[in-house]
């Protein structure tokens, strides 16, 4: 699991069933002191939890396409949680 | 997902039977922004992409959760058209 802040959104009208009504939003991977680490992913947001600016945490891969509940579809990364605070 | 621009076609005859009936094409890596990328990615398409088409890739073991891949011996597949890319201000930390 990864720690990154939604810095964007990516639209796209046509893209496979199985992603139909899912948000894909741009996130910039952060460390856990909040520093950039490497260029920002696509991750879909299965659960529709995030919005620009938060900070939430995802998964990459096979855990990304488990990270949906009804269908398999084929994503590399999935947002899980919203982060409140970091202790 | 990576973005990537559809830059050609890849024809192939003789090819894995699993491969039959699916659409290859050749992908030029790119930022969210559109800039090109030295990268180039063979990718199956799964949405009717074409050339010039600004699209996302999905990659390893992903790629085959498409009902046109769900069987193939494939690692990229073309699983969105990109309309559009809306950064909002500048990242912060």
């Amino acid at each position: 699991m990864r720690l990154g802040r939604v810095i964007g959104k990516v639209w796209a009208e046509r893209k496979t069933e199985s992603l139909r009504g899912c948000r894909l939003l741009l996130v910039q991977p952060l460390s856990s002191e909040g520093r950039h680490e490497g260029g920002p992913v696509v991750a879909a947001d299965p659960q529709n939890i995030a919005g620009p600016g938060d900070r939430v945490v995802y998964v990459t891969n096979t855990d990304a396409v488990q990270a949906f509940a009804s269908a398999d579809p084929p994503v590399n990364a999935s947002i899980v949680e919203l982060v409140d605070s970091i202790d | 997902m990576i973005f990537a621009r559809v830059v050609g076609t890849v024809v192939a005859t003789q090819k894995d039977e699993n491969l039959n009936g699916l659409k290859l094409l050749l992908c030029r890596e790119a930022d969210h922004s559109g800039s090109l990328l030295n990268a180039y990615h063979v990718a199956v398409d799964a949405v009717q992409a074409g050339e010039g088409d600004f699209v996302l890739i999905s990659y390893g073991s992903s790629a085959r959760m498409t009902d046109v891949t769900r069987r193939a011996p494939v690692d990229a597949v073309i699983m969105a058209i990109v309309d559009d890319v809306q950064v909002a201000g500048s990242p912060q930390g």
